[in-house]
């Protein structure tokens, strides 16, 4: 089939402000909306800019807006965005951080905000002789938090974030929850300091925009509401 | 070495900050949430305000005879539908923070949604009672 590719279109060198321009492109209902992209970059329009490289949900590098919502090009299917010929398919950058070319996004504050919440594992305890061991029940309790790839998906999905760039964002504070809940882990003090915050925890008004988004069907909302029970009972 | 925030490009913009985002049920849930409580915030002051009328027996009963009116009604009737949403979600988002029901948010919404409804054409029936008799009685 043929579709319409609308791409929202930015370049700072020659453009006051972004603009719409769309392309035709042939499409298999089994293609990825990154195959698209691809096809308007190879074949209509070299200067498109976006971020890719895995191809395969790994590597998050991907995330942009489609048809109005965060996803990862490269894990969601034309079919899944178009009901026929003719149709056309949007794409944007992440809404709420700033757009250095087309559809790519600055991240720096996106990863400023992982950093602030010190996602890695404090303990200084005494080294064992062998790993630190976890059991499964422990991990039970982090593994759906752990299959995070940093797409920013959420982050960028959040009405929160966009009110108020910034609000650190369920990217970062499911990064809290990961390590906090970690039963090796010490830190829990130190990161419960940053994300019981006005910045952190008390914006997020269980708007599921994040859930809805993940392309790794994290339900993070409920580990941010575990965290925040954390955060209350830390201080009884 | 990432930029720093302050370093960024001056060519970066911001305009991307509010784009059209598809409403899906739980954002759809926070706006009437925050729409409600706001329009609570502002009935409570003007209610308060007409009250000063209570010191005026008189003043208090062309007041009365005033919230008769079916505009008066009717405001009476959104009202209710206010307290009875703003109410029922804040349940459901008490359910998904404390008690972690979160896999749970889409049909949360749907079942209070209808027992909202239930509770509005119960509760609102002898006002709607009133405005149709007005108009068509
Ligand atoms: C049974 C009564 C009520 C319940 C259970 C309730 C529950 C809640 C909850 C749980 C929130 C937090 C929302 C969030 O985190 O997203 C909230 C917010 C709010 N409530 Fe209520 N509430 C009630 C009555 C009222 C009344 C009477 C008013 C006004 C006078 C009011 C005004 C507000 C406002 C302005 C907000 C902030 C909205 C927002 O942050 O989006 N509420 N309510
Ligand atoms: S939680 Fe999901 S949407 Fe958010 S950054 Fe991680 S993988 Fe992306
Ligand atoms: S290109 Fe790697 S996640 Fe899509």
């Amino acid at each position: 089939m043929k579709l319409n590719v609308k791409i929202k279109r930015y370049n700072p060198e020659v453009d006051d402000a972004p603009h719409w321009e769309t392309y035709e492109a042939p499409a298999d209902p089994l293609d990825s909306a990154l195959a698209l992209l691809l096809h308007v970059k190879w074949y209509e329009d070299g200067t498109l800019t976006f971020r890719k490289s895995c191809a395969h949900g790994i590597c998050g590098s991907d995330a942009m807006q489609i048809n109005g919502e965060n996803k990862l090009a490269c894990s969601v299917l034309v079919q899944d965005l178009v009901s026929g010929d003719g149709d056309t398919i949007t794409f944007a950058p992440l809404p709420g951080s700033p757009v250095i070319k087309d559809l790519v996004i600055d991240q720096s504050r996106f990863f400023e905000k992982y950093r602030s919440v010190k996602p890695w594992m404090i303990n200084d305890g005494p080294a064992p002789e062998r790993e630190r061991l976890q059991s499964p029940e422990d991990f039970d309790m982090i593994e759906d938090s752990t299959k995070c790839i940093m797409c920013g998906a959420c982050t960028h999905s959040c009405p929160s974030t966009w009110a108020d760039p910034e609000y650190l964002g369920p990217a970062a504070m499911l990064k809290a929850y990961r390590y906090n809940m970690d039963t090796r882990d010490d830190g829990s003090d130190e990161r419960l300091e940053v994300v019981d915050s006005s910045e952190g925890l008390w914006k997020c008004y269980t708007i599921f925009n994040c859930v809805q988004s993940c392309p790794k069907d994290i339900d993070i909302t409920r580990w941010l509401s575990a965290l925040k029970r954390q955060a209350v009972t830390s201080q009884l | 070495m990432a930029l720093e925030t302050a370093e960024r490009p001056k060519a970066a913009t911001d305009s991307n900050r509010f784009q059209w985002y598809k409403v899906r049920t739980g954002m759809f849930a926070w706006m009437l949430h925050r729409l409600t409580g706001v329009a609570l915030v502002v009935y409570l002051i003007l209610h308060v305000w007409e009250l000063r009328a209570l010191t005026d027996p008189d003043a208090f009963n062309a007041l009365i005879t005033k919230y008769h009116a079916p505009i008066y009604k009717i405001g009476e009737f959104l009202l209710l539908g206010a307290v009875v949403y703003h109410a029922l979600n804040g349940l459901r988002i008490v359910l998904i923070d404390f008690l972690g029901w979160s896999p749970n948010q889409k049909r949360l919404f749907w079942t209070l949604g209808a027992v909202a409804v239930i509770l509005m054409v119960v509760g609102g029936y002898p006002i709607i009672h009133t405005v149709v008799t007005h108009f068509f009685g």
